[in-house]
C-alpha cells in the first residue's frame, strides 16, 4: 500500500497549530497560538471519538513496547517449581521513597503462591507478596490530571501497594479467585 | 509617545543550505520568503512587523495556515528535509537577529537535520470493524455462543438484563484483543521505522472510516528506503478481515523536531 497525500484541511492545521518547532526565547514573541487564531479553528481541532475514549493505549508507552517485545520472545520470570501462572498483566506500582516517588512499570503475575511485579531488564521483582499476607484488596479512583484513573489497593503488612493495570477490575477478580484456591485454606477440609 | 514599530521574521522551517536565496512571494499574504544563512544551515523566512499573526476571520486564519504549510513544502522539495515550525513564530529583529539565534543553536540545529535527513513523517492510522470484531469474539467464545442463544428463550425482563451483560462483556473481550493487536502491530511498525510516536488525539479522519473503530495511530519517522517495507506490513494488516488502516505522508518531521533548550 503505498502514503496517500489525502490530508484533510484538519491534518494540516493539526500539525501546523499543535506541532513544530516552537521557540521560547526573548528574541521571539513565541505564540504558536490557536488562541490567537481564533476559537473556531481550535473548535476544528477537537478530538473525535479516539481510542483514549476506550482507555486503549493509554499506556502503550516504551515500556509496554518492550513489554510486547518481551512477551514474543517468551522471556519468564522465574517461578517455584510447583507455583502456576493464574493471570498475568502490564502494570505499574506506586513507588515512593524519600524523594522518588513515581509509577514503575512491569509486569503483574498472579499465581497460586504469590502476586509480584516483574521487570525483565534488569530481571528484578519491583514487588512480591505471598497470597496469605494480602489482607484486603480494593478498587479506587484516584484523580490524576483532572481524570479519574482506577487502581487496585492490596493491603499487605500494614502497608497499602497501589497497583495500576489496563483492566484494575480483572486483576481484582483474578486474586481473588487465587486467594479463594482451596491450597491457601490454612485448615484443609477433611 | 508611540511605541516604535518593531521589525520581525516570522520564521517556516530550518534547512540545509549554506547560500543565501528565496523562494519567491509564496509566504504569508504573499510575503516574500528567503533564506538566512549561517555556516551550512538555513532559516526559511519572511520579513515582518514583531506582531503575531491574529484573524477573528476563520477563513483568513485557514489561508494562513495553508500557505505556511506551503512553504514548508517547497523547502523540502528544494532542500531535503527541513524543521518545521509551528505557525506563528515571530523572531523580533531583523536578518542579524535571525543569524544570532542560528549561530547560538548551531549544533542542536544540525544535529536535528542530521537527524531528519533522508526522512519523512508518516501517519498509520489502524481502525477495526467493531461489530464483526464482536460478533467474532462472541462465535469463537463457547459460554458467550450460550449465553446469547440462553438469552434468545428468557422472558423479555430478564433477557434485557443478560443483554446488557453480554455487551459488557463483549466490548471488555473487545477492547482487550483491541489493545493487545494495536501493541503488536506497534511492535512491528516499529521494526521499519527510525522513531514512533502514539498520537492520543487524532483530530479527523476521512470519512470512508467514520463509523470505525480507531485502535491505533501513530506518527512514524520513517528512511525513504523504508516507506515501501512498510506500506507492504501495513498491506497485510489492511487484508485482514474487519480491519483497515489508513496511510499518509510524506509530511516534514513535525512530530520528531524537538529543540529544548533554544
Amino acid at each position: 500500500m503505498k502514503p496517500e497525500r489525502d490530508y484533510g484541511l484538519v491534518d494540516i492545521l493539526d500539525r501546523l497549530l499543535n506541532k513544530g518547532v516552537i521557540l521560547n526565547a526573548d528574541l521571539i514573541i513565541t505564540v504558536a497560538g490557536v488562541p490567537l487564531i481564533g476559537l473556531s479553528l481550535k473548535a476544528a481541532l477537537a478530538s473525535i471519538e479516539t481510542m483514549l475514549d476506550y482507555g486503549m493505549l493509554e499506556a502503550w508507552d516504551r515500556e509496554t513496547r518492550n513489554w510486547y517485545k518481551n512477551q514474543l520472545m517468551e522471556r519468564r520470570p522465574s517461578l517455584a517449581e510447583d507455583e502456576v501462572i493464574l493471570y498475568k498483566t502490564f502494570g505499574y506500582i506506586w513507588y515512593n521513597e524519600g524523594l522518588i516517588s513515581s509509577w514503575r512499570p512491569g509486569f503483574w503475575y498472579v499465581t497460586n503462591e504469590r502476586i509480584f511485579l516483574w521487570r525483565r531488564e534488569p530481571d528484578e521483582d519491583l514487588f512480591e507478596t505471598y497470597l496469605d499476607r494480602i489482607a484486603s484488596v480494593k478498587t479506587g479512583t484516584e484523580i490524576e490530571f483532572g481524570k479519574d484513573r482506577e487502581e487496585l489497593n492490596l493491603e499487605v503488612d500494614g502497608w497499602i501497594a497501589r497497583i495500576r493495570s489496563s483492566d484494575v477490575l480483572a486483576f481484582e477478580d483474578a486474586i481473588r479467585k487465587a486467594l479463594f484456591n482451596p491450597r491457601y485454606q490454612t485448615e484443609p477440609e477433611l | 509617545m508611540n511605541e516604535a514599530v518593531k521589525e520581525g521574521r516570522y520564521i517556516y522551517s530550518v534547512v540545509s543550505s549554506a547560500v543565501e536565496s528565496e523562494l519567491g512571494d509564496v509566504g504569508i499574504e504573499e510575503s516574500r520568503v528567503y533564506l538566512v544563512p549561517s555556516g551550512e544551515i538555513a532559516a526559511v523566512v519572511h520579513s515582518c512587523v514583531a506582531e503575531p499573526y491574529v484573524t477573528k476571520d476563520e477563513e483568513k486564519a485557514k489561508e494562513w495556515v495553508l500557505e505556511h504549510s506551503y512553504v514548508i513544502d517547497l523547502a523540502t522539495d528544494r532542500f531535503g528535509t527541513v524543521i518545521p515550525f509551528s505557525f506563528d513564530v515571530i523572531f523580533i529583529g531583523d536578518d542579524d537577529s535571525v543569524r544570532f539565534w542560528l549561530e547560538e543553536n548551531y549544533d542542536l540545529l544540525k544535529e536535528e537535520l542530521e537527524k531528519v535527513r533522508g526522512r519523512s513523517e508518516y501517519t498509520v492510522q489502524i481502525f477495526c470493524d467493531e461489530d464483526l470484531i464482536k460478533e467474532k469474539i462472541v462465535t469463537c467464545d463457547p459460554e458467550l455462543l450460550k449465553l446469547r442463544d440462553d438469552i434468545e428463550k428468557m422472558p423479555k425482563g430478564t433477557a434485557y438484563i443478560y443483554q446488557k451483560k453480554l455487551g459488557l462483556k463483549v466490548k471488555e473481550e473487545l477492547i482487550k484483543e483491541m489493545t493487545r493487536l494495536a501493541g503488536e502491530f506497534g511492535v512491528y511498525i516499529e521494526e521499519l521505522v527510525d522513531e514512533i510516536k502514539i498520537e492520543k488525539k487524532v483530530s479527523w479522519v476521512p470519512d470512508k472510516y467514520k463509523g470505525m473503530m480507531m485502535i491505533a495511530a501513530f506518527s512514524c519517522l520513517v528512511s525513504d528506503g523504508n516507506v515501501d517495507a512498510l506500506g507492504n506490513l501495513l498491506d497485510g494488516i489492511d487484508k485482514r478481515e474487519g480491519f483497515s488502516v489508513r496511510f499518509s505522508g510524506p509530511w516534514a518531521p513535525f512530530s520528531f523536531v524537538q529543540l529544548k533548550g533554544t
